[in-house]
């Protein structure tokens, strides 16, 4: 979307509020500060402030009418800290919503995330979505995806050129003691790479079919997942090469619950990426076109005991036909007091990457297997808070990519004081180790305030 | 002539469909927008109080939306299939803190004192996303969109 329409958008929904019976605004406001010393770069100093903004305003002339606004904007007080250059800012929704009193109905219009379909999407359009007679709901979308900037200004053209529209819908049927499936389709984009008056290689539009599952017989037990075909229309494989495959994603998740305090949870996913993905915008980090797929399985065992104590055991193995294999393995365990005064993790993880396959010859290989250890705990003591937060990460020594460290930690600490009851002010102190920052300390104040009614805005 | 007879046919045709539609639409009220009970702090268990009969109400398995270590990491179908239960307790904003799409910080920095949270990236991504998106480049997807943002041309080009 471009800036002149943000603007327009924004004013529309910001005038919006004045008919609003009740406004919530909810805000963060962070200052942060830190030096950047580094061997071959300039030395520079960098203090970013950043202002987060949400807005709910209900009621707005109808009981049914509300406003949902959120962003951010973020602007240098000394040198640039992102290459977006020194100021910075961004409309993450913002959209009108109309519930209806029955069927659980509702219109959404403006920007927004939808994930209604086979997917995430953000979008600037129009949403709907109503329950049904006998257990059947259905959904649907449709506007413009919301773009993210490419490296290369003819390659932007090409990515909205194609992507000029998405839309999507899912039907969806829930039966009494079993579960629900749904059928769901989305397409991104409509016109072709053919189309543009310089043929582009790279296809950016995407057309998927979904069909998702819940299947939970009884409470104790649950599976829930997708599989997503691709249906587009590709270009012909090079003659000899293996058929595509269309199956763009298989996840699976199937979870059970014993006695009320162990959870047993697995997980299967598949994913061909020239299916799931569209045309890549970095081929430097994403190689669409070329035939490759991963898949992972794990799971995890959840004792909640009756003591506020929760401790997790987890196993994930990864695999990747282009690099090989990572396996995770480790466990977490937490404490609260009865109140949630006082919480407190520990946690360690072992990630295997030895099985990982050379892949640049310009770079000597080494695996980043580690170990990963965390701490934290977090206090509230009348209108005081405090946390500290902990992470180390213990790599092979002598790694090209760590230069020359094996231990890689941040700590953090924070003291925060409820000034009132819509008035947070906290404090932040990190300091770490890592191979672009040796010796990294960061400052952040943050205040965090919220005016109005919503009961749940921003939480 | 023929044209308005087409035009008219289709007109009845749309008409008869709509009012079809609406008939097919669940006479159920609504539930609740808003939770009407304030929640205590940390992760609640939605079966603690609510019937996980699916047979019953709204046909919501709420069993499978109590808020287990598993489910905070992992609750991409319960969005996906019932999201407004999600939104009778948390504003958008909330999914927000990770499902941005473009955010000016990691949410770890963001949320840096709520360590209980289980923000993404936490500590030293830059070295650690070499092996995770290298892995598995699907799982930047869902929070950084298809093709990533901007940020990435720092190194990436």
């Amino acid at each position: 979307m471009k800036r002149r329409n943000h603007v327009v958008l924004l004013a529309t929904l910001m005038s919006a509020t004045a008919w609003g019976q009740e406004v919530s605004l909810y805000g963060t406001t962070m200052a942060q500060m830190w030096k950047q010393d580094t061997p071959g770069f300039d030395k520079a100093t960098f203090t970013p402030a950043t202002q987060y903004l949400g807005i709910d305003a209900t009621k707005l002339g109808t009981d049914n009418l509300s406003l949902h606004l959120f962003g951010w904007g973020r602007t240098d007080l000394s040198d640039a800290s992102t290459l977006e250059g020194k100021s910075g800012g961004y409309l993450n929704y913002g959209y009108l919503q109309y519930r209806f009193d029955r069927a659980n109905a509702e219109i959404k219009a403006g920007r927004m995330t939808v994930n209604q379909s086979t997917g995430f999407e953000q979008i600037d359009g129009v949403s709907v979505r109503t329950d049904l007679r006998g257990g059947f709901s259905v959904s649907a979308f449709g506007g413009r995806p919301v773009y993210y900037k490419t490296v290369d200004p003819r390659n932007q053209t090409d990515y909205e050129f194609q992507r000029d529209a998405i839309f999507g819908t899912r039907l969806g049927w829930r039966m009494p003691k079993v579960g629900e499936i749904g059928v769901s389709f989305l397409q991104d984009g409509t016109k072709a790479a053919k189309d543009l008056d310089i043929p582009s290689p790279i296809d950016y539009t995407r057309k998927q079919l979904g069909v998702d599952v819940l299947i939970t017989p009884a409470t104790i037990f649950d599976v829930r997942g997708r599989t997503v075909f691709d249906l587009a229309d590709h270009a012909p494989a090079a003659p000899g090469a293996p058929d595509r495959n269309k199956i763009a994603e298989h996840d699976y998740t199937a979870s059970l619950k014993l006695g009320g305090q162990f959870v047993l949870s697995g997980n299967f996913a598949e994913r061909n990426f020239f299916a799931y993905f569209a045309g890549t915008n970095l081929p430097s980090l994403f190689r669409q076109d070329e035939k490759d797929m991963f898949r992972g399985f794990g799971g995890s065992i959840t004792w909640n005991a009756p003591s506020t104590v929760q401790i997790v055991a987890d196993y994930r193995h990864m695999h990747r036909e282009s690099f090989g294999d990572v396996n995770r393995a480790g466990g977490e365990i937490r404490w609260a007091s009865s109140e949630k005064t006082f919480q407190a993790g520990v946690g360690a993880h072992w990630v295997n990457a030895a099985n990982t396959k050379f892949v640049d010859p310009a770079t000597p290989y080494r695996s980043l297997s580690h170990k990963e250890a965390r701490a934290w705990m977090m206090t509230v003591k009348g209108k005081f808070s405090a946390s500290l937060d902990g992470i180390l990460q213990r790599y092979d020594s002598g790694n090209p990519y760590l230069a020359g460290m094996k231990n890689v930690y941040e700590a953090v600490a924070s003291l925060g004081f409820q000034a009132t009851t819509n008035l947070k002010m906290s404090g932040d102190v990190s300091y770490g180790t890592n191979p672009v920052a040796k010796h990294e300390t960061r400052g952040l104040l943050r205040a965090e305030y919220r005016f109005g009614f919503a009961k749940k805005g921003g939480r | 002539m023929a044209r308005n007879t087409v035009f008219k046919f289709i007109g009845v045709a749309l008409g008869l469909g709509f009012l079809m539609a609406c008939s097919l639409i669940s006479p159920e009220t609504s539930y609740a927008p808003t939770h009407p009970q304030e929640l205590s702090a940390g992760r609640p268990m939605c079966s603690e109080c609510h019937s996980t009969d699916v047979a019953k109400g709204a046909l919501k398995p709420y069993a499978s939306f109590d808020h287990t270590a598993n489910f905070v990491k992992d609750h991409r179908f319960q969005a996906n299939q019932d999201a407004n239960t999600c939104a009778s307790c948390h504003a958008q904003s909330f999914c927000t803190d990770c499902h941005g799409g473009k955010v000016p910080m990691k949410p770890s920095i963001r949320l840096s004192d709520r360590p209980d949270r289980d923000t993404p990236h936490r500590g030293d991504f830059m070295t650690l996303h070499r092996l995770e998106g290298k892995m598995d480049p699907s799982s930047c997807y869902t929070c950084h969109g298809r093709a990533n943002n901007d940020k990435c041309k720092a190194c990436h080009r």
